[in-house]
């Protein structure tokens, strides 16, 4: 019998049940990661003997009486931007090709202390940056759902291998749609947390702002547990919120869902897709037979989000990766002339044309004489952001939306095109200006057989909620991931 | 025209490390002098996915600061980054403060000579000092060492206020005052734990506008801050009077050579790219924990060195030298609260006798085992004619060395003087009886026999005689 | 819009080679051209958040690395530093 196509909520109870191992089910992921990674390519390093170690333990400890967590045992990808001591963590870039974080993330260790198994580094854009995992010096992810389709990005390894069983549940990260756009594109669910409620210590910055770490699973209850162990306050992160957070998965509830209001902002229906908006009006009318009100709502900001967001998201990613300079740690030039050419050819060889771009971008929005005009509007545009999803939350309790105008798109389609591979964000980014949790929930297929997602947006520390809607649509539609053929 | 036809007009930047026990943004430990890359984690070394989080005592002591130079505090303030890349950057960028500073708007009185004059105090802002290069001939390439980085600093701006090399000694000498006063600072110039940035302009006298000013980088005494700015001064006065103009540049100050030397110019100067820091939120202090800062304030230096002067009647020069150490004026109003001596013998004491100890032994009072009790009971018996001064300093070793009761010295080495007039009026008697020819002597008029007999009268007591009631005695003796 | 790629790459400390000049130009222009169309708000005051306080650190040491860790990434090392091409200034 295949464990890898099954959920964390039904492996969890084999495991506490004693049906199943942790090493059986370590090694049926490991056995379809060896016969399908060579078709997607999700992982940029696998750690299996690792994971095989882990699983022994946790077996042990199971046999030993010992309290275990509900994630004990369960296999899980990280996305390579999230540090892991003593294993490589590369961002998918040429500059951290052979860095070897001497310490864990705070997320790491939580999920150490749940007994976790990691299965391996999964790759993703450049320093996540981009929308299709094209960017990563390494190799291109493929979408299991279509080989010749990208996964999306930039936490496409981590989408992919949870779409095609090479593990359980994954770890990305969202900036501006990282885990929602490919959970989209690859027909699995994924949580864009409320910023300050998942540590960001060890996550290799991009925009400092706006990334949150994020849970990717096959169900709501899956990214609801995930989500339960890696969210809380950590005294290593200043922008970590002081609150304490519920088990999430204990405290689901489909029933609670029925009551919602639901809002449609009209601004994100613009340049949909034909076919993906269908799809949403399915879900909208499955969700209202199960007894959810909807209404049609506003956030006349939208329309400049995206530039906002590219702004503001590039000024502190010019910041952020100042630091890989060829000094301490990453990739140096093998030949220079002094310090100054050492940082220029030991960042030109070491970066991307993408990472280069939003880098040069990001100098020239904070540049003297342009602060004001560029960073500085786009922080008063958020501002302004902020202020109509507040007013919506008045109106509504969850704002629903496409995930992404389109479904997957072709690899190279976009990728000669920045400005095109910027649009694929439209429906995302707002969220992370706002600071705002978001779900991406798989609602169907469209024509191609390519998966459409749709985006739950609400209040912050409003992750609960949406988990219920998520899980009321699951009952109500009769939902059940598909594994795809590979 | 000559140079004193023109004014100097200096702005000092001053950035002194703050003895915190930990970093600003880490908990590595705050200390100088260690092993190389021993006190970083991959915090304070620049590890990508690491972020910092600030130390409440860096706030606490900027704010002290504040308090003690009458700045207004911004209770709500933040904190920016500031972007260039340099090998002792490990981020490359500096997490400072720009457009809120924690403290503005103070003033900082000195005394010039006789003169009181007010400095005016632009802003007071936090920030982390960063890591050290060190530089070796025998090898091609510089090191990085990282344990610096992330050491607190305060940087202390002052307005365009100071006219002299002078005026910036004082200046810098009361700030350096008002940090250890504060116990915020070391204060080790030799560590570099404070250092300075000069500006330096100059104008014709009574022109109302300032002049092109330059900064100096890498001032690293006080003594150099004063021959860098009188260097300045004249460079740009040379080249006003040669009918050049001055142009806006950061200079290197090389105090081995006694010039400096164009580091850039205003074309080169650095776009630092400032932004709000997203890695910390906003800076908000409680009303009442600001207002309890300044309550916390030791009495300032200037404060003291007024008190001093005129309730205990010390001289300025001895009131300057006793307000310059911390640990002096302390051991100075711990020893007069006994309440048993004059101020003006403990001063004596103190900058004297003690003073010459510490300095001969490069010592701090710290590392002696002096108790402000020993030395009250030490002057008393000097006061009370117990022992002699020369006594005194025989006890004055013994309880630099350990904490040993001043009677105890006093008996155990037998430094008791004779001051019982009946005992000594025997021996007088005796001494002058034996003597008679110098008697003779003196009343002849040779009055240096006098001191002759006084010795006679030691040597009998075998030097216990309190030489006070000696003379006393045979001056009465003498003149019967 | 005036771009001046070789100075933003001077100051991202990029090289852009003569023959990248203008497609990053080109590039960046038409990026630049669709970031900016954003709406008129003021913005005077400072970019401050006080709805948004941060509790502070407390000041106690805790020191857990030795100099291998922080240094066994790093390119070049020697006698426990990082070692940099000569610097003077």
């Amino acid at each position: 019998m295949p464990l890898f196509d099954k959920t964390a909520t039904e492996l969890s109870s084999m495991l506490a049940g004693k049906e199943i191992s942790s090493v059986e089910l370590t090694k049926d992921v490991f056995a379809r990661i060896k016969q399908v990674e060579g078709q997607t390519e999700s992982y940029l390093t696998l750690t299996e003997e690792k994971a095989l170690e882990k699983a022994a333990e946790v077996d042990a400890k199971r046999a030993a009486g010992k309290p275990l967590s509900k994630l004990a045992g369960i296999p899980v990808g990280i996305k390579d931007n999230i540090c892991t001591k003593d294993v490589r963590t590369s961002c998918a870039s040429r500059m951290l090709e052979n860095f070897v974080p001497p310490y864990d993330a705070t997320v790491m260790k939580k999920l150490g202390a749940e007994d976790i198994v990691v299965t391996g580094k999964t790759n993703m854009d450049e320093f996540a940056m981009g929308s299709s995992t094209e960017t990563s010096y390494f190799k291109k992810t493929k979408n299991p759902h279509d080989l010749e389709r990208v996964p999306g990005g930039s936490s496409g390894g981590s989408a992919s291998a949870v779409a095609a069983g090479e593990c359980i549940l994954s770890l990305g990260s969202d900036t501006g749609g990282s885990i929602r756009q490919p959970a989209s594109l690859c027909g699995v669910f994924g949580l864009k947390p409320t910023y300050g409620s998942v540590s960001r210590f060890g996550l290799v910055a991009f925009a400092s702002s706006l990334d949150q770490i994020g849970p990717f699973g096959r169900c709501t209850k899956d990214i609801a547990m995930l989500y339960s162990a890696i969210c809380g306050q950590d005294h290593y992160d200043a922008t970590s919120a002081y609150r304490k957070y519920p088990s999430f998965l204990a405290a689901l509830s489909a029933e609670n869902a029925k009551s919602l209001t639901v809002g449609l902002p009209k601004e994100y229906f613009d340049g949909v897709d034909a076919e993906v908006k269908g799809k949403i009006e399915e879900a909208v009318r499955c969700l209202e037979g199960a007894g959810v009100t909807f209404k049609e709502i506003s956030l006349p900001s939208t329309s400049y989000a995206l530039n906002a967001y590219y702004i503001i998201a590039s000024a502190e990613a010019s910041s952020n990766l100042a630091r890989f300079d060829g000094v301490k740690y990453g990739y140096r030039t093998p030949e220079y002339d002094g310090l100054i050419d050492m940082y220029e050819k030991t960042r030109s060889e070491g970066f991307g044309d993408e990472v280069k771009r939003r880098i040069m971008l990001g100098t020239f929005v904070l540049s003297s004489g342009y602060y004001d005009a560029y960073y500085k509007k786009a922080k008063m545009v958020q501002k302004q952001i902020m202020t109509e999803f507040d007013a919506a939350y008045q109106e509504c309790d969850v704002i629903l939306t496409p995930t992404t105008p389109a479904t997957a798109f072709k690899i190279g389609e976009n990728i000669g095109d920045p400005l095109k591979m910027y649009l694929s964000d439209v429906c995302t980014v707002t969220v992370n200006i706002a600071g705002l949790p978001a779900v991406s929930v798989p609602c169907g297929k469209d024509s191609k057989g390519l998966p459409v997602g749709m985006q739950l947006i609400g209040p912050k520390f409003s992750e609960q909620t949406l988990f219920n809607l998520s899980e009321l649509y699951e009952l109500q539609s009769g939902f059940s991931y598909q594994m795809p053929l590979l | 025209m000559n140079r004193n036809d023109y004014e100097i007009v200096v702005g000092l930047e001053v950035h002194a490390e703050l003895s915190t026990e930990s970093k600003i943004f880490c908990s590595c430990k705050n200390k100088f002098g260690l092993e190389v890359n021993s006190q970083c984690c991959p915090i304070c070394s620049g590890m990508p996915g690491t972020l910092p989080t600030l130390n409440e005592k860096v706030v606490e002591y900027a704010v002290k600061m504040g308090h003690a130079l009458h700045c207004s505090i911004n209770r709500i303030c933040k904190q920016d980054r500031k972007n260039y890349f340099y090998p002792d950057l490990p981020k490359a960028y500096q997490i400072s403060q720009f457009d809120i500073p924690l403290c503005e708007n103070g003033f900082l009185d000195i005394m010039v000579g006789e003169e009181q004059k007010r400095i005016g105090v632009t802003r007071i802002h936090i920030e982390e000092d960063a890591g050290k290069l060190i530089h070796d001939d025998s090898f091609d390439g510089s090191l990085v060492d990282f344990n610096r980085c992330g050491v607190p600093l305060i940087e202390i701006v002052s307005e365009p206020d100071i006219r002299s090399a002078e005026e910036a000694k004082a200046y810098l000498d009361t700030i350096r005052q008002i940090l250890q006063y504060l116990d915020i600072s070391d204060c080790k110039m030799q560590e570099g734990s404070i250092r300075c940035d000069v500006n330096v302009s100059v104008r014709k006298k009574g022109s109302a506008e300032f002049g092109t000013r330059c900064e100096m980088k890498n001032v690293n005494s006080f003594s150099a801050t004063m021959r860098a700015i009188e260097y300045e001064a004249n460079r740009q006065i040379e080249v006003l009077e040669a009918g050049g103009t001055i142009d806006q540049e950061t200079r290197r100050w090389d105090d081995g050579k006694g010039q400096n030397f164009v580091l850039r110019s205003k074309e080169d100067a650095h776009d630092y790219r400032y932004f709000p820091e997203p890695d910390l939120l906003t800076i908000v202090l409680d009303e009442d924990y600001v207002e309890g800062l300044k309550n916390e304030l030791p009495e300032l230096p200037n404060v003291k060195l007024a008190r001093y002067m005129k309730e205990f009647r010390l001289p300025r020069a001895d009131a300057d030298l006793l307000v310059d150490s911390v640990e002096k004026c302390k051991l100075f109003e711990e020893t007069l609260a006994f309440g048993k001596c004059q101020p003006k013998n403990i001063a004596n004491w103190i900058l004297g006798d003690i003073s010459k100890i510490l300095n001969d032994g490069n010592k701090q009072l710290s590392d002696t085992a002096l108790t402000p009790k020993n030395l009250a009971e030490l002057i008393e018996s000097i006061e009370k004619g117990t022992i002699s001064n020369t006594a005194g300093k025989t006890v004055l070793d013994v309880i630099i060395a350990e904490d040993k009761n001043v009677a105890g010295i006093i008996s155990e080495k037998g430094l008791a003087q004779i001051s019982d007039t009946a005992a000594l009026e025997e021996i007088v008697k005796e001494v002058l009886a034996a003597n008679q020819k110098s008697v003779d002597d003196y009343k002849g008029g040779k009055t240096n026999a006098f001191g002759f007999l006084v010795g006679q009268c030691m040597k009998a007591t075998k030097g216990k005689g309190n030489p006070g009631i000696i003379k006393d005695l045979i001056t009465k003796y003498l003149n019967q | 819009m005036e771009i001046d790629i070789k100075h933003i790459a001077k100051l991202s400390r990029l090289k852009v080679s003569d023959g990248e000049v203008q497609k990053f130009e080109k590039e960046m222009r038409a990026i630049i051209q669709m970031v900016e169309n954003l709406p008129q708000l003021d913005a005077s005051g400072p970019l401050i958040d006080p709805q948004n306080p941060m509790k502070l650190r407390k000041d106690i040491v805790d020191h857990p690395y030795r100099r291998e860790e922080i240094l066994k990434n790093a390119p070049k090392t020697q006698a426990g530093c990082v070692v940099v091409p000569k610097v003077v200034e």
